[in-house]
């Protein structure tokens, strides 16, 4: 392990469960995700010296079920974007065999594209927020990469399902993890969207078409779909994502954790000095963005949220005609780990983000036959709860056609 | 020129049950500080809000209990403000989907007549924590205890069907009643749980025009919200008078001085939707089920004492005004007190008595069942009425029933005509120029001779055989 790519690291990770599924598994965390007594800074001088008071119930469930936390890798701040980000070093480097990490726009699929990984997002909803420290919480969950599928689904076995202390979560049936790595149903059909592939320049078309006929060789449908305001998905997360981040933002004050500046006049200004000493300026310029939407163009943001339901609903009716959406994970050029403004940041993750926007599950499957620069990724989403079948998909795919393991 | 005033009032009730909204924290503010507080009302990185569905009974039985409609939908949202107070940022209020709506509650104005106040909405919010400022050494200091920090408040706002302090005094005793009538809150402006925020404006007279509102604070009693109202009507009609325009700002009432006061405007935007409070979906089975346990409310169960029991309005109105007085009242009419004997004792001589020994009837060691024996041995004169009060006086510190209390004290009525006879005698031939008063058409005269015969018999005497042999033996003074 490389200490540079860690914020923290235990020596001597201990687990509690005996016999669990994940028994022997090597797994990483962020440092937003908490583990009690660890530095839980998540990336921002905002929360300097804090340590979480609790164990997040992922940690926890995962630890019960026999996972070794070995430590926590170097984070974008407050999880908004790749930027500084290690975690797919602790994969690619063999450090551990699962790195858990949060997903508010596509990071965990986009980390993973960088590490050759598989990078899972769950249905919003299916697995407890409890102990996330966040940014964006009506988008933004935990993500898992492995480069085993199947310990993707395993840890999903461990972490999905009811929690006591996140009662967002909707009631429903846990999908089923344990028949991994085979497709159940033989005659998926997947859908591309045509409005996604528009955007696609002749370079990356080229490529992913190539990815699809491997798809179809290996007896799958694939079905072109319609997706009218694709475009908008963009501007929808930048609107609700950045009002989000400056309203529920504020609790990184300062004043009981955290960065204080020192002599001030009054509180105002105690307030204001010390989260402009604390926030980078990416973080700044999107909670000023945020507040800009909320308290001087409030409308744009109602207007945001209508469309929002709208889209929505439009992508969950593309499952009446398809199984599974594919779309690329990333676009060519843009180097999602280096960006420095709220636009390029969009840009680099204008294709993960669809998924966050909806909730649905999405994962992104590594492939060995193109180029890493001409390769603009494959990611698959499924519909609300389709999480097994979709680990089950991606692995089978990767399994037969895309020389993966 | 002619004035009304148009008042519309935002009342914050703390709800009485027994945690925090979103957290197991006891909802005790007052306890030691920061001692009822835990990762979730302290808002520490990474805890989320768990809605406790008690607060949400308890808000709804409120909500019923004035008469609003509940909502099938509703849902928190984050509003933003920067204050110690709060160290999150935000509170998680109702604003795009409140609890309930359309809401009414009938007062009478100082005219007598029935008056509906309408009641625009109401909608459940968590309190912040609360500032202490203090000095250490020379250094001003400022402290936050989080014990109320969380603690479930619903906020009841009323339309601008309000014209004068009267009624605004009269609208918020009838919600209170309402919301105890439910156990839903205590609603005490004495002990902070419940505050009235009023949003006033001034008119000419017979006008529908809404005007700049001006919104007053700190009101620290009922009597205050009447007088805090008073004052801002006199000043925005002197002001207007004067050709200055009133601007919206909000002022403190000031109890000492009885003045409003300026304050700096608070920093207030939209709201945005909370998504880690669940939205509540309300099921008509559910509502079903908060509707069985409503109890009879006030209105008409002062119609019914007032048909039933022949009480006056005023009586009936009394005696429904709290459910623990009106359960009391009841018991002890049905132990065969004649009603509005009941209500004369418990008016003047039990309510005073458990104030002064600060006790409810609820918990007071004068029973329903040792009140009405007591009433029931006065009612059948075998106790006078003075001996009575000594009875109840003693019945708080005794757990002995009324008779043995009487008997111990000797205090039996004295009924007896020959006993009596021979102290009216007596009385007769030791107060001589009473008695010539009497004969000389001075009426005035038999209450003191009454007096002396009742002082001489030590209480026991029966004050009316003592008149009627008074008057027997004096003869007409005429």
């Amino acid at each position: 392990m490389n200490p540079d790519n860690y914020c923290y690291i235990d020596h001597s990770p201990t687990e509690t469960g005996e016999n669990g599924t994940l028994k022997g598994k090597l797994l990483s965390i962020q440092p937003n995700i908490s583990v009690r007594g660890w530095p839980t800074e998540a990336g921002s001088v905002a929360l300097e010296g804090f340590r979480a008071l609790e164990d997040a119930t992922v940690t926890e469930r995962l630890r019960e079920a026999g996972a070794k936390i070995t430590g926590s890798t170097r984070m974008s701040e407050l999880g908004f974007g790749l930027t500084g980000d290690t975690t797919p070093l602790a994969i690619s480097d063999g450090d551990v065999d699962i790195a858990l990490m949060t997903d508010t726009m596509g990071e965990t699929r986009l980390a993973a594209s960088i590490a050759g990984a598989f990078g899972f997002k769950p249905s919003y909803g299916l697995v407890s927020r409890y102990g996330l420290i966040g940014l964006v919480p009506s988008m933004e969950c935990y993500g898992i990469m492995a480069k085993k599928p199947e310990d993707i689904g395993s840890v999903m076995g461990v972490i999905a399902g009811c929690d006591n202390h996140d009662l967002s979560m909707p009631e429903y049936q846990v999908p089923d993890f344990g028949h991994r790595g085979k497709i159940r149903e033989p005659k998926v059909v997947i859908g591309t969207v045509r409005e996604c592939m528009d955007t696609l320049d002749t370079d990356e078309r080229k490529a992913f078409n190539e990815t699809l006929s491997q798809i179809r060789k290996m007896g799958l449908k694939i079905r072109e779909c319609n997706l009218t305001d694709f475009d908008l998905f963009k501007t929808v997360h930048n609107i609700i994502g950045s009002v989000e981040a400056s309203s529920s933002g504020g609790k990184y004050d300062g004043v009981r954790y955290g960065h204080r500046a020192r002599s001030t006049e009054n509180w105002n200004e105690m307030y204001l000095k010390s989260r402009a000493e604390s926030f980078g300026l990416l973080i700044k310029t999107y909670l000023f963005q945020g507040a800009y939407f909320q308290f001087e163009n409030y409308s744009a943001f109602e207007d945001a949220c209508r469309i929002r339901a709208r889209l929505i609903k439009k992508t969950e009716a593309l499952f009446n005609e398809v199984d599974l959406i594919v779309l690329p994970t990333r676009r060519r050029g843009i180097n999602a780990a280096d960006t420095s403004t709220i636009e390029e940041v969009y840009d680099a993750f204008s294709l993960t983000l669809p998924a966050n926007v909806t909730g649905l599950p999405a994962i992104h499957i590594p492939g060995s036959v193109f180029r890493e620069e001409n390769d603009p990724g494959l990611q698959l989403i499924g519909p609300r709860l389709g999480d097994a079948n979709l680990i089950s998909v991606a692995a089978a795919l990767s399994h037969t056609t895309l020389g993966g393991k | 020129m002619d004035y009304e005033a148009v008042i519309g009032l935002e009342i914050h009730v703390q709800l009485n049950n027994a945690t925090k909204m979103f957290c197991d924290c006891p909802n005790r503010p007052g306890d030691e500080p920061n001692q009822n507080t835990c990762p979730i009302c302290l808002w520490i990185p990474g805890a989320m809000p768990r809605f406790s569905q008690v607060v949400l009974e308890k808000a709804t039985m409120a909500g019923l209990a004035l008469n609003c409609e509940i909502q099938k939908e509703n849902a928190f949202d984050q509003k933003v403000y920067y204050y110690p107070d709060l160290p999150k940022g935000f509170q998680l209020s109702q604003s795009h989907l409140p609890l309930a709506k359309n809401g009414w509650l009938d007062i009478t104005d100082e005219n007598g007549q029935p008056k509906r106040i309408r009641i625009h909405q109401v909608h459940m919010e968590e309190d912040v924590a609360k500032l202490v400022h203090e000095t250490e050494g020379h250094t001003p200091i400022s402290l936050v205890d989080f014990n109320r920090a969380g603690t479930p408040l619903v906020e009841i706002v009323s339309e601008p069907d309000i014209r004068t302090p009267h009624e605004a005094m009269e609208y918020i005793r009838s919600l209170r009643t309402q919301i105890r009538y439910v156990d839903s809150a205590e609603c005490s402006m004495e002990s902070g749980t419940m505050r009235v925020d009023a949003n006033i404006s001034i008119r000419p007279k017979n006008s529908d025009r809404m005007n700049t509102k001006v919104e007053v604070k700190n009101m620290n009693s009922i009597h205050n919200v009447g007088n805090a109202i008073a004052y801002e009507i006199t000043r925005q009609a002197n002001q207007l008078q004067k050709g200055e325009a009133v601007v919206l700002h909000t002022r403190l009432w000031n109890p000492d001085k009885h003045v409003t006061e300026a304050m700096r405007g608070k920093f207030e935007g939209p709201c945005v939707p909370d998504p880690s409070v669940p939205r509540i979906i309300v099921t008509d089975e559910w509502l079903n089920t908060l509707k069985a346990r409503l109890p009879e409310m006030p209105g008409g169960k002062a119609e019914r004492f007032f048909k039933d029991y022949g009480l006056s309005r005023d009586e009936a109105v009394l005696m429904s005004s709290e459910r623990n007085l009106s359960e009391y009242f009841e018991a002890v009419v049905n132990q065969d007190i004649p009603p509005r004997f009941a209500v004369h004792w418990i008016a003047t001589q039990l309510l005073p008595a458990l104030k002064e020994r600060n006790q409810n009837v609820e918990d007071t060691p004068v029973t329903t069942e040792r009140f009405s024996q007591l009433l029931s041995m006065l009612e059948r004169d075998e106790i006078n009425a003075n001996s009575a009060k000594e009875v109840l006086a003693q019945l708080f510190d005794s757990t002995e029933t009324p008779g043995a209390v009487i008997e111990k004290g000797g205090l039996r009525q004295v009924s007896n005509t020959s006993e009596i006879e021979v102290i009216v005698d007596q009385i007769i031939t030791e107060n001589r120029s009473a008695v010539d008063d009497f004969h000389n058409g001075k009426t005035k005269a038999m209450g003191f001779l009454v007096g002396r015969a009742m002082q001489a018999s030590q209480g026991k005497a029966n004050p009316r055989l003592i008149k009627e042999m008074l008057s027997a033996k004096l003869g007409n003074n005429t």
